[in-house]
């Protein structure tokens, strides 16, 4: 399915009837509207300004301004929580995650998209049943499997699953995408005298430039705020995630609330930053993906 | 013809590591739950094999059962919660003036944090002493209301539904938008000359133009919702009492924290099965419904 993105003009050219409708949205509507979008946005706001409270001010006014901007919380639930390990380890670990995802991902769907062989709708199919598959029913044997060959505990045990899972996305996007190049660039480059690798690495990974957004926005998000594979597959302190470094002051911290929202805003700051500089690509992105999925 | 030879070499070399990767990591561990299914281990020493007995438990295990049912809460409550919500605010936000680009912006902020973020922050939210719930119930005179919302076990699942819907909102808003984006203005005038009430035009225009969207947001919200897992380990850990226990949880809580490998991998192939049900019956539904 397209997503209807540059429909502007549409709006430029609105019909009578249409006029009407955008009337519709009274005063009294709007109010409503403004009420809902505040309410959504008030669990962060909370978290924000929770974030620089002492917890008797937390206590005593939970949802009042802070009567002292204090940063310590921050400070103390990055060296407490060692985040700053959290971070470089989700840091390393999406990054890598990310580019496999990219170049195999791409390569794949590549040769699916223009080559024919014997076995093309088997392998298709193979990729197509993976994104039904609910991910939560592989963590066991998962977990076995990795801990037979001793890849429990590694970055391994992140960036592969994690890659593996993000291929049939991957694959099925680009596919979507290289459809839509003409094969006469390819048949020129080849008379230039490129071979296939040459072809792909010159021209057509240059071409994919949109697609390749979408799958890294895609990827990023699942990958950074992954859980449940973390969880399960991840026991050493040196090699947690962020959201794993998180889940730990639930725990350890139970009842040092204003430390918690400190460490929440520590891990809610980037993708918040990321998210406000390329919404409309996460919105499109995120919304192409779940489609295909 | 070396064109040809060089193609077929391309081809294996540019296809083979995705798909063994993909193998590996994401076929091969069903077969294995399906095989392990059979036996009891333990994760270290002997395998038993045992032939259908952790089925047989499964199915007998009241657990297993609520946590199906806790699952099929989390479905329904996507269906009549999300969906509806997201149409209702893609139908009035669809122009691109900057009131609405705000409140989509908004509404899909959820979306992009971290799953334990939004388990946590709801669970401040919940929290009997200074949960924002019961301080609002508190503050407009409900005060006999106001209860701990995650560890009341005759609210505590509904109590879980409203962070998940919080977050799956947006994505479902920006979906129905782009589905009506690419309704032809024609069919819109047509309608409106016609003289159609908004509330029968939604019905009789819109809703069937946008049908197919509808049918992908439901098997979305069906598959979501069978994944759902990280909300409920952050919020409750299936507690109190196993009384939020999910199909993934149940799975989680069987397998790594009292060691049944066997049966656990029996338990991850139901979820598959009945997430492949689940998704078959809703096409067969909703294909009907299309024709």
């Amino acid at each position: 399915m397209e997503l209807g993105t540059t429909r502007t003009t549409r709006t430029a050219t609105a019909s009578p009837g249409k006029k009407i409708a955008e009337k519709g949205l009274s005063l009294f509507g709007k109010l409503i509207l403004l009420g809902y979008a505040v309410g959504t946005l008030y669990p962060l706001y909370w978290l924000f300004i929770s974030a620089f409270k002492t917890n008797e001010d937390f206590f005593n006014n939970p949802y009042a301004l802070p009567k002292e901007w204090k940063i310590d919380n921050i400070f103390r639930a990055w060296d407490l929580g060692d985040m700053g390990r959290g971070m470089l380890n989700s840091t390393f670990v999406t990054l890598t995650s990310v580019i496999l995802t990219l170049v195999l991902g791409l390569l794949a769907g590549y040769v699916l998209s223009r080559f024919q062989f014997r076995f093309k709708k088997i392998v298709v199919s193979l990729f197509l049943a993976g994104l039904m598959i609910p991910i939560h029913s592989t963590l066991v044997p998962l977990f076995l499997m990795m801990k037979e060959v001793g890849l429990l505990d590694t970055y391994g045990a992140l960036i592969l699953p994690y890659t593996a899972f993000e291929l049939p996305i991957a694959i099925f996007l680009s596919m979507g995408y290289m459809a839509s190049i003409p094969k006469e660039i390819e048949e020129a480059a080849m008379i230039d005298g490129n071979g296939w690798w040459g072809i792909f690495g010159r021209i057509i990974f240059p071409l994919c430039t949109p697609i390749i957004a979408t799958i890294t926005i895609l990827a990023f998000l699942r990958f950074w705020n992954d859980f449940s594979f973390a969880l399960v597959f991840i026991n050493t302190q040196a090699l947690k995630t962020l959201p794993l470094s998180l889940a730990l002051f639930s725990d350890g911290f139970g009842t040092d609330y204003a430390l918690t929202m400190g460490a929440m805003a520590i891990a809610v700051i980037p993708t918040i930053v990321v998210y406000l500089i390329l919404q409309d690509q996460i919105m499109k992105g995120m919304v192409a993906g779940s489609i295909k999925g | 013809m070396p064109t040809a030879v060089r193609s077929k070499g391309f081809i294996a070399l540019a296809l083979l590591p995705a798909l063994i990767l993909f193998v590996v990591f994401v076929i091969v561990p069903i077969i294995w739950s399906a095989y392990y299914g059979f036996f009891e281990w333990k994760g270290i020493g002997a395998t038993k094999f045992i032939g259908l007995d952790n089925y047989r438990e499964i199915l007998q295990d009241h657990i297993f059962w609520r946590a199906l049912k806790n699952n099929m809460i989390l479905i329904v409550s996507a269906i009549v919660g999300q969906v509806p919500i997201a149409l209702i605010l893609a139908i009035v936000l669809l122009k691109n003036s900057f009131f609405s680009r705000f409140v989509r912006s908004a509404v899909f902020m959820p979306m992009v944090l971290s799953t334990v973020v939004v388990g946590l922050i709801w669970g401040y939210i919940y929290n009997p002493q200074f949960g924002l719930v019961n301080t609002i119930l508190e503050a407009v005179g409900l005060e006999s209301w106001s209860r701990a919302w995650l560890s009341d076990v005759k609210v505590n699942m509904f109590a879980i539904t409203i962070p998940i819907n919080w977050s799956n909102i947006g994505p479902y808003m920006i979906i129905f938008i782009a589905a009506l984006q690419n309704i032809s203005p024609e069919i819109d005038d047509a309608a409106n000359i016609d003289g159609a009430q908004k509330g029968k035009k939604l019905f009789y225009v819109t809703l069937p133009m946008i049908w197919s969207t509808v049918v992908v947001t439901l098997v979305l919200c069906i598959s979501g919702s069978l994944k759902a897992f990280d909300h409920v380990m952050v919020m409750t850990h299936g507690g109190p009492a196993q009384s939020t226990e999910l199909l993934a949880t149940y799975m989680y809580n069987n397998t790594f924290r009292v060691y049944r490998y066997g049966y656990g991998s029996a338990v991850s192939t139901i979820i598959m099965i009945i997430s492949a049900l689940l998704i078959g019956i809703n096409y067969i539904l909703t294909r009907k419904k299309a024709d």
